[in-house]
């Protein structure tokens, strides 16, 4: 099991993150949603010469860290572009990138990008997927596309884990900035003669989401070694994964919005981007309570791996 | 975590197979069988050097890791803490000796814990200081070479059956609070010394009220500096923050549940099975927030505010592991002996967690802590 990242992925997250502010950092997302066909060309490039490309997350733990801290600072600025699908591309068809999708209404925020899509499904079913055109706008929908697809093969259960995991790592890294953003906030903002930071009431929630935070960071580096070793239960392990995530991203944009108050709302505050940004991930491929209904039907009587790994059958009960 | 961590884990279970019968749910009942068990099994680790198995070899320990004595926190409580109250003395009492005591203190104190044969118990609280632990009242007054010790502690764990109490008590008044503050090592044999248990909901041995009349104490029961009991405290209260491995009983028994509700599992409310694995996810949280702490503490890096958020994380899930299990074994028809015992460990564990929140420093002091870590840095 990881307990914390390797010093070089950890480097490598922070590099991405200086270089995302050279080139832009907030305006990068306004400027995706001003001018959508510049998408591509805004990130891409940039992560490409950082080698984001090459990656293989599946190649070991050196590479899938590497993978899950560019995600998080990708997150981190709120970037316009699918880093974590592209990242978790199907090595035996070509493609640009994976989609975990709901077959039943498929969807992701992948609208005006030149890029080819393998869609899989929870059951490891594949297709190839194409967006529908003219079915996403910008701002209103977060570059969400509804997904034309044409089905190619059951392949791909090995798939799932990883196409759940990385977008966790990009919504971390969300909460990274909402959080930093709220505290920064309440240490400036006076009111009743004071920063708001004195009042406790602020003080609780601030660390509501703080525990919501470091909590998901463990998960995450939990399902990615799951993932990496091979597990079994990985696909049980991103499913938890993701239902914690999607329950931190509720409390932590909550209380960021509300320690905001109004000015949060608007454009000329980050959190505003960040906010809008979040909600393809935390709604697709399923929100929170279908997440934890997946999740409830595949672990069924086995509990998730742990200290204490029970066999349903049979029990000693003290 | 490593082979060590294996190897010792499958010894303790073995042992709590052997020696804990299965109808034990902790050492503080009516029943002084429950008391026994404890006691004997205090002794079975020790003659094995798993009872202080971190402490120096120096001391009756083998040096063994961090992680080591992790694995041994979460077997215990996970099975209902076979050591008892002694857990205090092996967790922190004997720690803050060795970095505080006198020679003479380590010698008269350290082996007795290490061979398990003695029960701490912790003189903190009182009537008007229970946050606000700082402003404790107990007043030692100097007298010649020792001191006379009077006032009240409350809400005081194990004081029935304790031979000795970790007193903070008040020696002089500086311009701060926290200033003026001193340990003793007190005899509960004393005469002077009355405890009077209150009846509770989380059992019985669990709160006492203890009251010091003129207690004589000398300058050789004295633990570290006079009026410099504070930061003493503040490593106590570390010590006991990440002591007790809470989400490793909750771990167990919501991993033992549907074996034990068998067949009426997928009968029960979907929403209900979602939030015993939403609880599971919750024990893997606290567990990993666990290992972050340890894992800085080793490497000396650890600061209150990822003690406290993990404090809040395990504690929410005790109680939140508590409901969800409460109302699974309200649900299924549970019948014969084992089931039953599932039932009881979930009911203990129920009364328990209601505390949880309460004991070794409340969530809001845990609030306040974190909020001055992440408000600071």
């Amino acid at each position: 099991m990881i307990t914390e990242l390797s010093e070089e992925a950890i480097e490598y997250g922070l590099t991405v993150r200086k270089v995302l502010e050279s080139a832009g950092g907030d305006r990068l997302a306004q400027t995706a949603e001003a001018e959508p066909d510049r998408r591509e060309e805004l990130v891409a490039p940039i992560l490409a010469e950082l080698g984001a490309w090459d990656l293989d997350p599946r190649s070991g733990a050196d590479e899938a860290e590497a993978a899950a801290a560019l995600c998080r600072s990708a997150g981190y600025w709120a970037v316009a572009y699918p880093v974590a699908e592209r990242l978790g591309r199907p090595r035996d068809v070509e493609a640009d990138g994976l989609l975990v999708v709901n077959p039943d209404v498929p969807a992701a925020p992948v609208a005006d990008l030149p890029l080819r899509w393998v869609a899989v499904d929870l059951d490891g079913r594949r297709s190839m997927a194409v967006p529908r055109a003219g079915t996403a706008r910008g701002r209103r929908d977060a570059f969400v596309s509804a997904l034309e697809l044409e089905p190619l093969d059951d392949r791909g259960a090995d798939d799932v884990s990883l196409g759940l995991v990385l977008p966790c790592w990009t919504l971390l890294g969300m909460l990274d900035r909402a959080l930093e953003l709220t505290r920064n906030h309440v240490l400036e903002r006076r009111q009743f003669g004071q920063p708001l930071a004195t009042f406790q009431g602020v003080q609780f929630q601030l660390t509501d989401g703080e525990v919501e935070r470091v909590g998901l960071e463990e998960l995450a580096k939990y399902a990615l070694w799951s993932i990496e070793s091979g597990d079994p239960a990985a696909l049980n392990d991103a499913l938890a994964l993701r239902a914690a995530a999607l329950q931190a991203a509720e409390i932590v944009f909550r209380v960021a919005h509300q320690l905001h108050g109004a000015i949060g709302f608007c454009d000329e505050t980050a959190l505003s981007w960040v906010s809008r940004a979040s909600v393809p991930l935390r709604r697709l491929p399923f929100g929170m309570s279908a997440t934890r209904a997946k999740l409830t039907r595949s672990m069924g009587r086995m509990a998730l791996p742990g200290l204490f790994n029970v066999d349903p059958s049979g029990s000693s009960a003290r | 975590m490593g082979e060590d961590v294996a190897a010792v884990r499958s010894e303790l279970r073995q042992l709590i197979d052997d020696h804990v019968p299965p109808d034990y749910f902790g050492a503080f009942t009516d029943d002084p069988a429950d008391l026994a068990v404890a006691q004997s099994f205090c002794r079975t680790l020790a003659e094995r050097g798993l009872l202080c198995v971190a402490w120096p070899e120096e001391w009756g320990g083998k040096g063994a890791s961090a992680w080591v004595q992790t694995a041994v926190r979460e077997e215990m409580w996970a099975h209902h803490e076979p050591r008892g109250a002694q857990y205090m003395g092996v967790n922190w009492v004997g720690p803050t000796i060795m970095r505080h005591g006198t020679p003479e203190q380590q010698r008269t104190h350290l082996p007795p814990i290490a061979r398990g044969e003695v029960i701490w118990c912790q003189g903190f609280s009182e009537p008007n200081s229970g946050s606000d632990l700082a402003s404790v009242q107990t007043a030692a007054r100097r007298d010649g070479d020792g001191w006379f010790i009077s006032g009240q502690k409350i809400w005081t764990s194990y004081a029935t059956m304790a031979q000795w109490c970790f007193l903070l008590t008040r020696t002089s008044r500086g311009d701060k609070k926290q200033q003026g503050l001193t340990i003793f090592l007190v005899p509960m044999s004393d005469p002077a010394i009355e405890v009077r248990p209150i009846a509770s909901m989380v059992g019985p041995h669990h709160l006492n009220e203890v009251f010091f009349d003129e207690v004589w104490v000398t300058e050789a029961d004295v633990l570290g500096p006079v009026d410099e009991g504070w930061q003493v405290v503040q490593e106590v209260l570390a010590f006991e923050r990440v002591g007790i491995a809470r989400y490793a009983r909750c771990e167990r028994l919501l991993g033992l549940a549907p074996a034990v509700v068998g067949d009426q599992w997928e009968a029960l409310p979907e929403e209900l099975r979602a939030r015993w694995a939403e609880s599971l996810t919750h024990c893997r949280r606290a567990r990993l927030l666990a290992y972050r702490v340890v894992g800085m503490q080793q490497s000396g890096r650890v600061r209150p505010g990822d003690v406290a958020a993990y404090r809040i994380a395990v504690t929410r899930l005790d109680q939140h592991s508590a409901e969800v299990l409460t109302e699974i074994t309200g649900l299924a028809v549970l019948e014969g002996t084992e089931a039953q015992r599932f039932k009881r460990a979930v009911a203990e564990h129920w009364r328990y967690a209601q505390a949880s929140t309460v004991a070794s420093g409340s969530i809001e002091v845990q609030r306040m802590l974190l909020a001055r870590a992440l408000l600071s840095a």
